[in-house]
C-alpha cells in the first residue's frame, strides 16, 4: 500500500468505520510511515477541537414548551383525524420541494436524472468522482479488487454481462503498458457498475464503465486526495479511470479505451 | 401505548440532538426552533413508522427533511454568509461559552461556513457521534458518500483560515 491509498482510508479508520481487513493493511502501512501517522494525529486533533470548541446546542425551554403544546394538540385531535396508513417517512413533502427545484432546473434544459438529490446535483457529480476514488481505495485495501481474474476480455465481458443490467464493453488492448488483470462489480451512485482492473507497472487502475444515461456532468480530469480520476465518453458509456498514476498518462489511456470501444479494430479473420 | 406516550418516551429524549442539527443547518436559533416544532408535528403524525431502537436516526431524518423544506421556502442562501452570521450569533449563546470565545468562534464559524452537505455530516459525526450507517440513513446517501463527504469536510476545516489563525496563536503562546 502506498501513502495515497492509505491516506484515503485514514478518516474512516480513525472513525472506527473501516472493515477489519482494510484496517489491518492500513495499520501495517501507518506503522512504517511518518507522514501518515502525522495525518492521523492531525485528524485526531481536529476531532478533539471540534468536540471541545463547537457548541452542541441544547433545546431551549421555549422549544420544550412548544413541543408540549403540539403534543397536547395532537392528543386532542387524534381521535377525530386519525390518518389511516400514514406513510412511514415524510418523504413526499421533501419531494415536493425538490420538484420545485426540478422545474427551475428544467429551464436550464438539464436532463434531470435523480430527482431526490437535485439540490445537490452540482456536488453530486463531484461526489461520484470522490465515490469512485473511495471504491478504488476500498478495493485496493481489501481483497475484493478483482472478482474475475483474467487478461482475456472474452472471459471478462460475459462475466460482467451476467451480473449487470447493461452490457459493459471490454475493449481490445489499446496500450501495452496497461494490462487487463480482471474485473469486479462495484457500485457508483447507488447502482451496480462494471469496474475493469488494469495493471500499470505496480499500480492498480480501476476503470468504471457505466451507461451514459446514468452519468451526469463531471470533470474530465480530477485529482482526489492524490488519486487521478480521468473520464472519457465513448460507445454510449462513461469511462472513469481511477489510479495513483500521472494525470496525462491516465487521461490518454482512458480516452483511447473509450475510443477503442466506440470503433473496434477490424478483427482479422 | 398511546401516540403521546410513545412520542414522549422514544422521541422526546432526542430533542437536544434535533435542535442541535437544525441549529447548525439553519444557522439561526429561531429558525431552528420552528423547524424542530414542525418536525415534531410530522413525527407525531408518522409515529406508526417508527420501529423501536431507531428513534434517534428516525427523528433526525425527519428533522433534516423539515430543515431542507424550510431552507427551500426561504430560497437558496449563499454558503459564504456563514462566517458573518455566526459571528453575529455570539450574543445569543449562553454565557458559559463566552469564556472560550477565542477558539470556539473560529471553529464554529469554520463549520458554519461549510456547504450544507459537508456541514451536516460533520455535525452528525462529531457532535452527535452517529455511525456512518446512521448518517447514511439520515442524509439519504450511500455509506461511501458519507465517508467521502466527511473526508472533504475535514480537509476544508483544516484548510480554513480561521483554524490556521488558532494554530499560529497556539504556536506563539507555547514558545
Amino acid at each position: 500500500m502506498n501513502c495515497a491509498e492509505a491516506s484515503a482510508g485514514l478518516g474512516a479508520w480513525s472513525d472506527g468505520e473501516l472493515a477489519a481487513g482494510a484496517a489491518m493493511a492500513l495499520r501495517e502501512h501507518v506503522a512504517g510511515c511518518t507522514a501518515c501517522r502525522a495525518e492521523l494525529e492531525a485528524l485526531a486533533a481536529l476531532r478533539r477541537d471540534i468536540r471541545a470548541e463547537a457548541p452542541r446546542h441544547a433545546a431551549p425551554a421555549s422549544l420544550h414548551a412548544r413541543v408540549r403544546a403540539e403534543m397536547a394538540r395532537h392528543g386532542d385531535g387524534t381521535a377525530a383525524t386519525a390518518a389511516p396508513a400514514a406513510p412511514p417517512r415524510p418523504a413526499p413533502a421533501r419531494r415536493r420541494w425538490f420538484l420545485a427545484g426540478a422545474m427551475a432546473g428544467a429551464l436550464l434544459a438539464v436532463g434531470v436524472g435523480a430527482l431526490t438529490e437535485l439540490v445537490l446535483s452540482q456536488r453530486a457529480s463531484d461526489d461520484v468522482t470522490i465515490e469512485a476514488v473511495d471504491s478504488h481505495v476500498r478495493a485496493t485495501l481489501g481483497q475484493r479488487l478483482i472478482e474475475v481474474a483474467s487478461s482475456d476480455r472474452h472471459t471478462v465481458k460475459p462475466w460482467l454481462s451476467a451480473r449487470l443490467p447493461y452490457a459493459a464493453p471490454v475493449p481490445d488492448p489499446v496500450d501495452p503498458a496497461f494490462v487487463l488483470a480482471g474485473a469486479r462489480v462495484d457500485s457508483l451512485d447507488r447502482r451496480p457498475v462494471a469496474a475493469l482492473v488494469y495493471r500499470y507497472g505496480n499500480h492498480s487502475v480501476d476503470v468504471f464503465v457505466r451507461p451514459l444515461a446514468d452519468a451526469g456532468a463531471a470533470p474530465a480530469l480530477a485529482n482526489v486526495r492524490g488519486f487521478t480520476v480521468a473520464r472519457a465518453l465513448g460507445a454510449g458509456m462513461e469511462w472513469r479511470a481511477v489510479a495513483d498514476v500521472d494525470a496525462g498518462v491516465l487521461a490518454g489511456f482512458v480516452a483511447r479505451l473509450a475510443a477503442g470501444a466506440a470503433a473496434p479494430l477490424p478483427v482479422a479473420r | 401505548m398511546t401516540d403521546i406516550a410513545r412520542f414522549e418516551s422514544l422521541v422526546l429524549p432526542h430533542l437536544d440532538a434535533a435542535y442541535n442539527l437544525a441549529r447548525w443547518l439553519t444557522r439561526d436559533p429561531h429558525d431552528a426552533e420552528d423547524v424542530v416544532q414542525e418536525a415534531c408535528v410530522r413525527a407525531l403524525r408518522y409515529l406508526a413508522g417508527l420501529r423501536d431502537g431507531e428513534a434517534r436516526p428516525w427523528f433526525l431524518t425527519i428533522v433534516r427533511h423539515a430543515t431542507y423544506d424550510w431552507l427551500g421556502r426561504q430560497g437558496p442562501r449563499g454558503d459564504d454568509e456563514g462566517l458573518a452570521e455566526v459571528a453575529g450569533d455570539a450574543a445569543a449563546e449562553p454565557p458559559q461559552c463566552a469564556e472560550r470565545r477565542g477558539d470556539s468562534r473560529a471553529l464554529a464559524a469554520a463549520i458554519a461556513a461549510l456547504a450544507l452537505p459537508y456541514r451536516e455530516v460533520i455535525v452528525l459525526r462529531e457532535l452527535e457521534e452517529l455511525s456512518y450507517r446512521e448518517i447514511a440513513t439520515i442524509a439519504d446517501i450511500p455509506i461511501g458518500t458519507v465517508m467521502s463527504r466527511l473526508a472533504r469536510a475535514r480537509a476544508l476545516l483544516r484548510r480554513s483560515p480561521a483554524l490556521h489563525a488558532i494554530a499560529a496563536q497556539r504556536a506563539g503562546g507555547e514558545s
